[in-house]
Parts: structure tokens; sequence; C-alpha cells
């Protein structure tokens, strides 16, 4: 307990240089995996208030663990996770969502047989009393849902599919939302617009922390970048300064 | 006298203990190394039963037969048999999760219950089959008690051997692979669905054995014989508790269950005879508390699997945690 | 043969044991689909709530309908405490632990039911009722209600799973677990409701099996294999399969009768069975695979 309490107030005073704005989410020395094996080694990350944060890194670096991580999907085993000011390492899925933070996994991240209007429902389980604010907010972000709202998610393309995914994770007004990989596999057409929904929500006030493979798109308007490999930290910067890097260009960006 | 009598008794028990170790290791190939669900272990058993029987049988109006095949032709009729009803079955239900297997098997030993019953120019009907030639039968009744144990003692032993070589040989290590991690195994391209396959058979025809042996040691075998429920489930508990995935856990397993089964029987035959049906089920909801205990307290069983041979635990954990992550 | 004879004889009875066999296959798929193993004690669980009913009639000398609200309660409670005190122990285990154990619990539950009723058949009322004619038709009052019953029954099922909060919960839990907890779903409740409603449905469907015909230990045990066929036919985790799986199941068993010996009746479910999943393992209703 106390110790925790320690962690907390000791990653509440961290100052990035750099960087403004009062800060959402504060990783700090997270280790952690599946089963005995630590794939995080130790991450630090920082996002702030309405800030696009993109982590990108090589296949097994641990971009997605980190994600899972944060939102209790697998054993912390050191280091704190601060989210607007509490500790939420170890803490269960269901009151990680309580607490302001919406996931959107990379796969199997809809009800297939349930309409698009019901997983948004799904999406606002926790909340109590009428959700049609957020229904008609989600409505708006993605209208191509609207008209398709009693369609069973299952028959929808890749984009709309994930379009639902996103929708159903924003029905909780969360403060933060992770996308772990939301363009993988989509058409560039489909990615671009999943791109400027992100801008757009981020615009809007959202704080989000992004999984990205296609990483000079995402870095491009990312307001933070960090690179992990083998399960820490290798690089940090705004996007702009992490495109110009002359290594993550080589081992990451493909030249 | 009453040393006889004992030694009688005990000479009785140990036969059917071994009877019962056989159906115990052929349960043990299919759910202890394999991981396959076989909820009918009764119908091979009455498989194998009556194949031998009607093999072996002398000529009658009741029944088909009239063969009189040595006993040992009977046996592996048996054992053919049993495993050409498991083939099928088999085919169609390893492709999908042990449940369905569950379900099949349970369909098998129903199906072959009716049959039983239905087609008395085959099976005798309700009379079943009588006058099953019993090797060392001319001895006097100690001697060929005796006589039968050994014999029943050397296919235990034979069988267990059989397996044990099967085990540790690559097709053993293969198929714990496939229990443990169907994915690795897969990606390993083995071909998963033939090995479980022969699993399942291979199973099923050492549970046709010990059918035999029960119908040649009764000398005859009738559908009463043949309790689908209590059969199969009794099989169960003896492997689960003994430790699945140790033979010698699965013998030791059927010595308990069967010692405490009897024991049970002689207490509540000291009841008061209207009590008589009350006390015959509940020994049955006992034998039912057991099996729960034994998941819930020690699912590895008396004897566990040895490690090492194995990844289980591993895979164990890692599914736990990955469980509790959720 | 006459059509009408066909009609009396063959498919009127066929539709009443598939309404039995109906009610029983959605609560197996609902286990099958939310809870994600095969729930073998399902039939004897149907034993003990026709018994539980006809309990109910000899103590208080109420009619059978009387007595069957109570059984359905008392089998949901029966459920959700069999959940608490042994499968729930289970969870972190493979799913196939569970099915294990619940083969157990059948052993148990029947012979719970012969420590207490004995091994004699059992009828709730006596007498013949004759069946009367409608516009041709023969069929008895109790075999009228069996069939509204189930249909009943399962309309308020859906209206429930379609409608409200809980019920799409289950719904969801069925589709994507893992996407169902991130959202919130509390995993315990979804499973409690599941075993509640699993417990009404077995009640159901014993009882109406008891009424129609007699009350035996084994007369749960029996539609086991019926009321999985009826699940896979239907498509596992699909009520609507569930329903028409099981009045084919009941409809093939009854009508059987004209091509091969009355004995293997009982063995057509095990054909559907097997057939089903050999061409189509995904059921009518494009049902989940385990």
């Amino acid at each position: 307990m106390s110790q925790s309490v320690i962690e907390q107030s000791v990653a509440e005073n961290i100052e990035l240089p750099g960087y403004s704005g009062k800060p959402i989410l504060t990783m700090t020395g997270v280790r952690g995996g599946y089963g005995d094996a630590d794939i995080l080694q130790g991450v630090d990350m920082q996002v702030s208030e309405q800030e696009i944060v993109v982590i990108v890194g090589p296949n097994g670096a641990g971009k997605s663990t980190a994600m899972k991580a944060i939102f209790g999907l697998l054993k912390v085993r050191g280091g704190s996770i601060v989210v607007n000011g509490t500790n939420i390492a170890g803490w269960k899925p269901n009151r990680i969502v309580q607490h302001g933070v919406c996931y959107v996994p990379q796969v199997d991240n809809i009800f297939r047989e349930m309409t698009i209007h019901e997983n948004l429902e799904m999406g606002a389980f926790l909340r109590k009393g009428d959700i049609s604010d957020s229904l008609e907010r989600v409505y708006t972000l993605f209208p191509d849902l609207k008209e398709r709202r009693s369609t069973l998610a299952g028959n929808l393309s890749g984009g709309q599919r994930q379009m639902v995914a996103m929708g159903r994770a924003l029905m909780l007004n969360p403060s933060l939302l992770l996308l772990d990989e939301p363009t993988a596999g989509l058409s560039p057409k489909y990615m671009e617009q999943i791109f400027e929904i992100t801008r757009n929500l981020r615009d809007a006030g959202l704080s989000i922390l992004l999984v990205e493979q296609h990483a000079k798109q995402a870095l491009a308007f990312a307001d933070k970048g960090y690179v992990l490999a083998a399960g820490s930290n290798r690089h940090e910067g705004t996007g702009q300064e992490l495109l110009a890097d002359r290594e993550v260009a080589e081992m990451f960006l493909g030249g | 006298m009453e040393l006889i009598g004992l030694l009688n008794y005990a000479v009785f028990m140990a036969i059917f203990i071994g009877i019962y170790s056989l159906l115990a290791l052929g349960l043990n190939i299919q759910w202890g190394f394999s991981g396959l669900f076989n909820a009918g272990i009764a119908g091979f058993f009455a498989v194998g039963a009556y194949s031998s029987a009607i093999v072996t049988a002398p000529e009658s109006s009741v029944h088909l037969g009239g063969f009189q095949m040595p006993v040992v032709v009977g046996w592996i009729a048996a054992m053919i048999a049993a495993g050409l009803i498991a083939w099928p079955i088999g085919k169609v239900c390893l492709r999908f999760r042990s449940d369905y297997l569950a379900i099949a098997t349970i369909g098998v030993a129903e199906i072959i219950r009716l049959i039983v019953k239905s087609e008395g120019w085959l099976t005798g009907g309700a009379r079943g089959i009588n006058k099953v030639p019993r090797p060392f039968g001319d001895l006097s009744y100690l001697y060929s008690q005796l006589a039968y144990l050994a014999l029943v003692i050397a296919i235990v032993f034979a069988v267990y051997w059989a397996i044990e070589r099967q085990i540790s040989a690559p097709w053993g290590r293969m198929m714990r692979g496939i229990r443990d991690n169907e994915d690795a195994a897969t990606a390993m391209g083995k071909d998963i669905k033939a090995r479980r396959l022969e699993a399942f058979i291979f199973g099923a025809a050492i549970m046709g054995l010990g059918g035999a042996l029960f119908a040649h040691f009764n000398r005859s075998i009738t559908p009463e014989a043949i309790d689908p429920m209590i059969a199969t489930f009794l099989i169960w508990i003896m492997l689960i508790l003994g430790g699945s995935g140790n033979n010698r856990g699965a013998l030791l397993g059927v010595a308990v269950v069967w010692i405490i089964w009897s024991a049970s029987e002689f207490l509540t035959d000291q009841l008061p005879t209207e009590y008589a049906i009350q006390a015959k089920y509940m020994r049955v909801f006992v034998i039912g508390l057991l099996l729960q205990l034994v998941l819930r307290f020690r699912p590895e069983g008396i004897l566990p699997e040895p490690q090492g041979v194995s990844s289980r635990t591993e895979t164990k954990t890692f599914q736990k945690q990955e469980s509790a992550a959720k | 043969m006459p059509f009408m004879e066909f009609v009396n004889f063959y498919l009127m009875p066929g539709i009443v044991l598939g309404s039995i066999y109906a009610l029983g296959a959605v609560g197996i798929t609902l286990v099958f689909g939310i809870l994600r193993f095969a729930h073998l004690a399902h039939g004897d669980l149907a034993t003990l709530g026709a018994f539980a009913a006809l309990g109910v009639v000899t103590i208080f000398g109420v009619s059978p309908w009387v007595a069957l609200p109570v059984a359905m309660i008392f089998c949901a409670f029966m459920a959700i405490g069999i959940d608490k005190v042994f499968y729930d122990y289970l969870s972190e285990r493979p799913k196939i632990i569970v099915v294990m154990s619940s083969l157990g619990i059948a052993l148990m539950l029947r012979a719970l039911v012969q420590v207490i009723w004995g091994v004699d058949t059992e009828t709730y009322t006596r007498g013949i009722v004759r069946p009367e004619n409608y516009w041709g038709i023969r069929i008895r009052d109790r075999e009228i209600y069996t069939i509204i019953a189930m249909f009943a029954i399962v309309g308020v099922l859906w209206v429930f799973l379609q409608k409200t909060k809980w019920g799409k919960a289950m719904r969801a839990m069925s589709d994507n677990p893992d996407l169902a907890l991130l959202s919130g779903v509390d995993n315990r409740k979804v499973t409690m409701l599941t075993w509640a409603i699993v417990g009404i449905l077995c009640a159901a469907s014993g009882f109406f099996l008891g009424i129609n015909t007699e009350l035996k230990p084994l007369m749960g045990w029996t539609m086991l294999l019926p009321m999985f066929a009826a699940t896979i036919l239907g498509g596992v985790g699909r009520v609507e399969g569930a329903v028409v799986g099981g009045l084919i199941v009941g409809i093939v068993e009854e009508t059987s009768v004209l091509l091969i010996p009355g004995e293997y009746k009982a063995a057509m479910a095990f054909a559907i069975l097997l057939l089903i999943l050999l061409v189509r393992p995904t059921g009518l209703l494009k049902g989940k695979v385990l």
C-alpha cells in the first residue's frame, strides 16, 4: 500500500522535458508478461491530455503487451501505471473501464452476432440511465454506422467493423482510449479514415494511445512516439523527431 | 473353512480388479495420454464381451454361435470388434473438442445396449449368452479361480508393458504433445487426427479385451451385466483418483475404488432390507461425490503423471494465468 | 396410409415429443454457447424437476400445473447451487474437466431421485385420458398445453435475450466472452442467470415428459442424447435452432417406426447427431463449433 503511494507520487512528479499538458497516463518501469516470463522489461511512457501517442517497434517488441498491461489483461510484476492520479496496476479490466480507460483489441473486437446498435449498447453496459447522448456522439463520428444500425456487426466490412469497435469503446466517454493496431488489414482508404477519426477524437479532448504497424503514417500526426524493442523503451520523441531520426528510420520504418 | 472362503473371496476380488484394470488402462490411453473423453466405456466393454462369447460359445438355439473357436481367437475378435466400433465414431468426432466425443460415446453405449436387448438372434436377448468356455474351467473351483487370476494378471501386465513401451516411444511423446498443446503440435506438422484416432481405437480395443475376460470369467454375458452408467463411471473415478496419465496410478485407482465400492456394498448389506434401495443408490451418490472431491482437491490423482515427460503443468499454469488475467 | 392417420399417430406425437426435447435443447444450447461446455447432467436435472413437481403434487394435493412453477423455481436454485458448489471451482481448468464433473453430477442427481422416490414408475394423475377430436386431428389437452407452453416459454426467453440489458449481456458473453468482460459484464452474474434459466427449462422439459408419459429415474438420462442431437442440429448457441432441432428430432423419432423396428427409435437421435457432425457441424442455423 505505502509503496504504491510512493510510486504514485513519484510518477506524478515526473516531468518529461519538452512536453506540456496534464498527464493522463504515466507508466514507470512496468514489467510483466504471460506465464512466468517477463515480456515487458521496464517500460516508461506518458500520455498527456489531448495527445495522440504512438507506440511503434518491430514484431515481438511488446507493443500490444504494453497496452494489455495497462488494461489489466496480464500480470504486472513491477512498476506503476498511473491513470488520472491513481495507480491502476493490478486492477481488473471492468474496474479500469470505470476509471475512464477504454480499450479496442486488435482482433475479435466486436460482437459479430449482435447489431451495430447492440454493440454500442454493450459498450455502455456499465452506465446507468440514458445513453442517447453517447449514441448520438458515436453516430455523428461514424455516420456510416447510423445508417446500418440494425445490421449484424459480423456482416460488415473490415473498416466498418473497426468503426464499430471504436464506437463501442467510446460509449463510456473515456478519458484515455487504447487502440491496438486499428488499421491492420484495412484498405488505404479506411486507414486514412480511421486516422482522421483518431485526430478528431483528440481534437475533441480525448487522449489516445495507439499501437501501429503503419509507423510512418501514424508518426506523421502523432504528438509523441515511443519506439519499443525487446520489451523496453528504445527511443522517444515527437512524431516528427522520430521520423527524422536515422536510426529509427533504418530499424523500424523500412529506410 | 473360513479361511478358504476368505481366500476365494480375495481371488474373486483380484480377478475383478484385473478386469477393471484393463478398462482403466484403456481409458488412460484415451484420456490420460490423449485427452479423449470416452463416456461410453460400457459399450466397448459389451462389444468385447459379446464378440468373444459368440466366437467361442457352443451352438445354441437362442443366439448366434457354434463357431467354438479357441478362447484366444475370441479375445482377438473382441479387440477387433471394439476397435471397429471406435473407428467411425472417432473419425466423425475427433475433429471437434472432446465434448462432442463424450456425447457421441454416450450414444454408442446406448445403441449397443439397444442392440444387445433387441437382437436376440445375435445376443440371446435378455437371456444372454451362456456356456461361454472358461480357460482352466475344468479344474476344481479354487484352482480354476487361481489359474484364471494368473491369466488375468499376465494379460494386465502384457497390456501395461505394451502401453508403457508405446508411450515412451515417439508416438507417446507426440500424443502428449497433442494433448497439451494442440496448436503447437499442428504447427509442427504432425498428423493429429490420425494419431488421436489410433489412440481412441487402441484404448477401445483394450476395453473390448476387458469385456471378453469378464464374459469368460462369468461363463456368461447378459444385458444385466452391463449397467452403462455405473460401469463407465466407476472406471472414470478409478482413473482420475489413481492419476490419469500414469499407468501405475490407474492400476492403484482401480484397486482403491473397487475395494471402497465392494466394502460399501458389504456395509449396506448389513442394513435392514427396507433400506436396501436407498442404500444402493446412496453408494452411487457417494461415488459421484468422490469424483467431485477428487476433481477439486486432488485433480492430479494419488500418483500424478511423472514430471519431465510432459509439459502439461506448464500449460496449465499458463492457462491459469491467462484466465486470471481476464 | 391415409394422411390423417399419419398426422394423428406419427406427426402429432412427434411434435409433442419434439417440444419436450426443444425445452431441454434450449437449455443445453445456452450452457454450450455461454459457459462453453457440454452439460451432461442436463437430463438428470430434468428428472429431478419432474419428480420435484410430483413431490409438490403428492404433499399438497394440488394439480400438476400448479406444481410446475414450484418445480421450475426449485430447479433454478438447484442449478445455481450445483454451479456454486461444484462447477465454479473448476472454471480455471480445461472445460472438459467441467464436462466430467457434470457426468458425476448426472449420476448424483439420479441417485438422489432414486433414494427419495425409489425406482418405481410414477404418474402425476391416474386414469386414461382420451384424445379429443379437432377437425379430424386427435390430440389430448395436455399435448396441446405442452406445445403451447414450449412456444410460450421459449418466446419469453427470446424477448428477454433480445430486449433486456442482461439478456443482451448473455448474448454478448456467448458471442465474444473476452470483449464482454472488457465491456464490464460481470461473468458471475451472467453465469448465475444462465443457470437459473437452464434450471427452469430443465424442470419444464422433465415435467412435460412426465405428464405425457410416466416418471422414471432414467427418464432424463434417456432424453440427453436426443436433446444434444437437437442442440447440434439447430446450431450450438442458437435458441431458435434448438427449437427447430428439437422438433425435427422428435418428429424423426416418432415417424422412424414406419421404416425401422420400434426398439431402435432411440437410435435416430444418434444417427442425426453423427450425420450433422459429418456434413454440417455448425448446424442448420450456423451455430458455434467448439
